[in-house]
């Protein structure tokens, strides 16, 4: 099984290096995930340097793991991804639960304007999503199961054009 | 001297009648006879601000009817290549579905300085949005005034507007048209999804000053307030 980690564009080193770390690395391993594939976007790997190019390849306790700078069509990783934990920016959010995947995500406490949280918890709530922090990764991995999420109503188009109908008066 | 001091004391009493009527002017529906529109078509303008809110304004537009909504105005920051592609595919997928019939251009971009780059040192802002002010007047106050039928057709009919910086300074704009008398466009403000218990500060700064203003989260809804909340729009 696959799982795809991504941070969109944006640095969160933090959550890169916690999806490679041994702990979650084996739990992902315990259960079920053998392949696991990183959009680091703008982060940096403190722990390897080879791990800072475009795109590397690694195998570390029994995963077999694919990191990218920049993946060009993170549609398709998703689309073929079991799990995906991300970042909890809401373009990301969205686009992954639109695809009616597995989603964790993990705010990044060092932003400064952190609504991030905010958007993780109100999904969380809703059971949309889990919302973990990069301590709890592993073991919200652990106790993770895909089948209590609530699936995430698809892109409906009618609210806001109606909206603006009403607006300019042709309803 | 005397009749200086009385054309000053004028013109302080027009603009506080016309600022009493420019903000009075969001709280009611506007007379539809105040703006004609021709047919049964609407123009708009959208303002995308990058990344997340280029996203998400362009989700919001794709939600529209195109025969209706056209021709479109896709305002996007200098250099925001990204932002710009993005409406151009939008465009394309649409007129594959559509087949448009006549051949001239339902869309334009237009390019506008930023007000305000991320990180940008509060210092040396101020010039960066005076230059952005001048540009959005340029588009939205003056040159209506030279295309036909002046004076009585605003730049576009509605403005979307999603954030952040630089949409205040566009949202001004339209103010200082209401301000002075010129037509102006309806404007409706969408808060960003991002946001579920507090505004972005464009939507805090913007509140009053738009016609609509649109949340996504019911716990935005103040009692009495004008936020309308219609669900999950994006």
């Amino acid at each position: 099984m696959l799982v795809f980690v991504t941070v969109g564009s944006t640095r969160f080193d933090a959550l890169v290096e916690a999806s490679i770390s041994e702990p979650v690395l084996s739990t992902l391993r315990d259960s079920g995930y053998d392949r696991l594939i990183i959009q680091r976007g703008n982060s940096v790997i403190e722990s390897s340097e080879e791990f800072n190019g475009d795109s590397c390849t690694i195998q570390r306790h029994g995963v077999d793991i694919e990191i990218w700078r920049f993946k060009p069509f993170i549609q398709a990783e998703c689309e073929q991804a079991d799990l995906v934990i991300s970042h909890a920016g809401s373009g990301t959010i969205l686009d992954v639960l639109r695809l009616g995947k597995s989603l964790i995500v993990v705010p990044n406490p060092t932003l400064l304007d952190n609504h991030q949280e905010e958007l993780a918890s109100a999904l969380q709530i809703l059971g949309h999503l889990k919302a973990t922090s990069i301590q709890d990764l592993a073991s919200t991995i652990a106790s993770f199961e895909p089948r209590d999420l609530v699936p995430f109503p698809p892109f409906d188009g009618t609210k806001f054009s109606k909206l603006v109908d009403e607006e300019m008066g042709f309803i | 001297m005397s009749s200086c001091t009385t054309t000053l004391v004028f013109l302080f009493l027009f603009f506080c009648i016309r600022l009493f009527l420019a903000v009075f002017s969001y709280t009611r529906i506007r007379l539809a006879s105040a703006n004609p529109r021709p047919s049964q078509t609407c123009s708009i303008a959208i303002f995308l601000g990058s990344g997340g809110h280029t996203s998400e304004a362009l989700k919001l537009v794709s939600a529209l009817d195109f025969d209706r909504y056209s021709p479109r105005t896709y305002i996007v920051s200098e250099g925001d290549t990204f932002s710009a592609q993005k409406a151009l595919a939008l465009e394309h997928i649409k007129a594959a579905d559509h087949a448009f019939s006549d051949d001239q251009p339902q869309y334009k971009l237009l390019f506008i300085p930023r007000a305000r780059r991320v990180h940008q040192s509060l210092l040396s802002t101020p010039p960066d949005a005076v230059r952005s002010l001048l540009a959005c007047m340029r588009f939205v106050s003056v040159r209506p005034l030279f295309t036909k039928g002046a004076f009585r057709q605003p730049f576009v009919d509605l403005l979307i507007l999603n954030g952040p910086g630089t949409c205040v300074i566009l949202c001004a704009t339209i103010f200082l048209n209401r301000l002075i008398g010129l037509p102006s466009p309806r404007v409706m403000y969408v808060e960003s999804f991002a946001r579920v218990k507090s505004l972005s500060l464009s939507g805090k700064l913007l509140y009053h000053f738009t016609d609509r203003f649109v949340v996504q989260w019911p716990g935005l809804v103040q009692p009495g307030g004008r936020e309308i909340y219609r669900g999950c729009l994006v």
